[in-house]
């Protein structure tokens, strides 16, 4: 039974981090068409910046956090003015490959910058425990999914309810028609990758105090994404909160107790599985777009 | 493809008058051939083996030598898988990795079977895995088949890390067998330089071979439109997935070839580094030919060569370069050169055409 709780406290914790870094892409992919492999650096930078500002700096870690966030957003905007705005009129997968140089770079600098040394983020929690039904689980895992669940609640919110939502809405619909009715896409894409890094960076932020932090830190929580939104079925906001939770509970309770060797690896060949069963993801929303 | 029957070819509208009208006279043969490129691989293959002994003057340029020619097939390879075939594939390092440790176990002190058995297993053993993972991923187009290769990868790392009976303990296998061939042994770079210019050159004439087909020509409108060719009868997904089969072979077959020659091989060999380096090759190179890896392999082994006190930056360097040359060159090399040849062509025949003109005038 504390196996249990604990494995599952974790789980939805892990649920909880790749709902937010699959928002990240899938809000992208959603307003531009791109697919950004940088995803997963950007991941790592967030969790960089944010020991930067309260390690070196010396801010308070939730100003840190804060800070680390704002960066991040700034980041977005400067890989979408190089990386994105000039290749706008070329076939999508240049935009990939692009995206890709921009995840080389990130890794580069990152490396010159931190070393490659691994590194663990400080956080305002600690390493405290709560015991639940006599588990105990790490404060950070609570903290992890009351932000998540935040966050992702106020994201499908501004997306239902603002001026920016709906228009995002339009774009991920029907392109086409979207321009045609005077989509400001330019601007859209502008904050859809802002957004898309700062939820990266927040992803980071959160799930870098439980582990330590290196250079490939970020990349297999993208993949891990990647999964999450394919079981979601690569379109609604909704479904991917529940892939990722599927993703989450099935690497922590299917990992804990039976495949031990092999934890990480669940979440790809349980990808693998739903790509060669059902290409459009397992759970298909049929009414919402996003 | 049982027609063996070759359509006319339709020549550009300047060169109409002096060939059409001749056509009912002579053998019609499809245009590429006029490219021969067979000839060219020759060409190519001395040219290589006449300047690469003076250009090694060290062992690490003869070591950066040998690396681009197994850089330069694992290339050939996405080349067919990426630009041929339009497959967003991730997992040529992968496969270059899995190559290399069978190879390895096959020729391991143990078993001790020869070094062209390893070699063979390597391409059996990445082939078989890539038509598994072909028929799994085989309605995931694009994105999707990306998404798909890198899981594999990702699996691939971590089945490697574990399997310590096949790819040793922390997935690191060392005393690979140094590569022997009828009882010639390849110890130095020197040597394995000729071997290595020995596969390359049966590579590229399997490449001219497929690049001459019409198998390539379905593939390619397979990978343009989907739909349309499938609606006219191109069998496109299996077009698709005897592409990667052959090209995650040859990366079976590099992976092989480095790992007897390095004499270990691990998990980090071809890294991540690696596998958005090979985009590089490809692109600096040009996509649109399979001399284009070639040519990028040998950039991607020389820049830090030229570079040599950017070592610590190699990576960002890459990196902005690859954005650099899918904004400014969207063709690679490759296609800056056929671009420079076609303006000198053209200056060619319109000053050829002026002096007609001035003779009859």
């Amino acid at each position: 039974m504390e196996k249990f709780v604990a494995l599952l406290a974790s789980g939805i914790a892990l649920g909880a981090v790749l709902a937010v870094a699959a928002f990240g892409f899938l809000l992208l992919y959603k307003a531009t068409g791109v697919i950004n492999f940088a995803h997963g650096d950007l991941i790592t930078l967030g969790g960089y910046v944010a020991l930067w500002a309260i390690v070196d700096i010396g801010l308070p870690s939730v100003l840190g956090y804060l800070l680390a966030l704002v960066i991040m957003f700034g980041v977005g905007v400067l890989i979408e003015r190089i990386a994105y705005a000039p290749l706008r009129r070329r076939p999508p997968m240049s935009v990939v490959i692009a995206t890709l140089a921009a995840a080389i770079v990130i890794r580069g600098l990152i490396a010159v910058w931190q070393g490659s040394t691994p590194k663990s983020l400080p956080t305002p929690v600690g390493n405290r425990t709560v015991h639940i039904f006599g588990a105990p689980v790490s404060q950070q895992r609570i903290v992890i999914i009351v932000i998540s669940a935040i966050a992702v609640v106020a994201l499908l919110l501004a997306f239902q309810r603002t001026a920016f939502g709906r228009q995002l809405r339009a774009l991920a619909a029907d392109p086409e028609t979207a321009k045609l009715q005077g989509v400001r896409t330019r601007l859209i894409a502008v904050v859809a990758f802002g957004l898309s890094a700062l939820l990266a960076g927040l992803a980071g932020i959160l799930v870098s105090p439980l582990a330590s932090l290196d250079l490939d830190f970020g990349f297999s929580l993208m993949i891990s994404a990647f999964a999450a939104a394919v079981l979601g079925g690569f379109g609604s906001l909704g479904g991917v909160v529940l892939g990722a939770v599927v993703i989450g509970l099935v690497q922590q309770l299917l990992g804990g107790y039976v495949f031990t060797t092999y934890q990480t690896t669940l979440p790809f060949v349980l990808m693998l599985a739903v790509l060669a069963v059902r290409p459009q993801g397992l759970i298909v929303l049929k009414r919402s777009r996003l | 493809m049982s027609e063996t029957t070759v359509e006319a070819p339709v020549p550009a509208a300047d060169e109409r008058d002096s060939r059409w009208t001749r056509l009912g006279r002579r053998t019609v043969r499809p245009p590429i051939y006029a490219e021969h490129q067979y000839l060219v691989v020759i060409g190519f293959v001395v040219l290589v083996a006449l300047v690469a002994p003076h250009i090694a003057t060290s062992r690490s340029k003869q070591f950066l030598i040998d690396l681009w020619l197994v850089y330069a097939i694992a290339g050939i390879g996405f080349y067919w898988v990426f630009a041929l075939a339009g497959r967003f594939a991730f997992c040529q390092t992968f496969m270059m990795t899995l190559g290399g440790f069978m190879s390895a176990w096959v020729t391991r002190s143990g078993h001790g079977k020869p070094f062209l058995l390893g070699v063979a297993s390597a391409i059996a053993i990445t082939s078989l895995l890539a038509f598994v993972v072909g028929i799994i991923a085989r309605r995931s187009q694009e994105l999707y088949f990306a998404i798909a290769t890198l899981a594999v990868t990702s699996i691939g790392a971590d089945v490697f890390n574990h399997w310590d009976a096949f790819s040793g303990r922390n997935g690191t296998v060392t005393n690979v067998a140094s590569p022997k061939l009828f009882g010639h042994a390849f110890l130095k770079d020197k040597q394995v330089f000729w071997l290595f210019l020995g596969a390359l050159t049966i590579v590229l004439l399997l490449a001219v071979l497929i690049e001459r087909s019409p198998f390539r020509r379905d593939a390619i409108a397979s990978r343009d439109n989907l739909l349309v060719a499938r609606l006219t009868g191109v069998a496109a997904g299996r077009h698709q997935l005897v592409l990667f089969i052959l090209g995650s072979a040859l990366g079976g077959l590099s992976g092989s070839m480095y790992a007897h020659w390095a004499g270990n091989v691990s998990t980090g060999t071809f890294g991540i580094d690696l596998a958005i380096g090979i985009f590089l090759m490809l692109f600096l190179g040009g996509v649109g030919s399979m001399w284009g890896p070639v040519l990028g392999a040998a950039f991607y082994v020389a820049i830090p060569q030229v570079l040599s006190n950017i070592q610590k930056y190699s990576s960002i360097v890459y990196g902005a370069l690859l954005l650099v040359v899918v904004m400014a060159l969207p063709r690679g090399l490759v296609g800056l050169a056929q671009d420079g040849s076609r303006v000198v062509k053209d200056q060619v025949r319109k000053a050829r055409r002026k002096d007609i003109v001035d003779v009859a005038g």
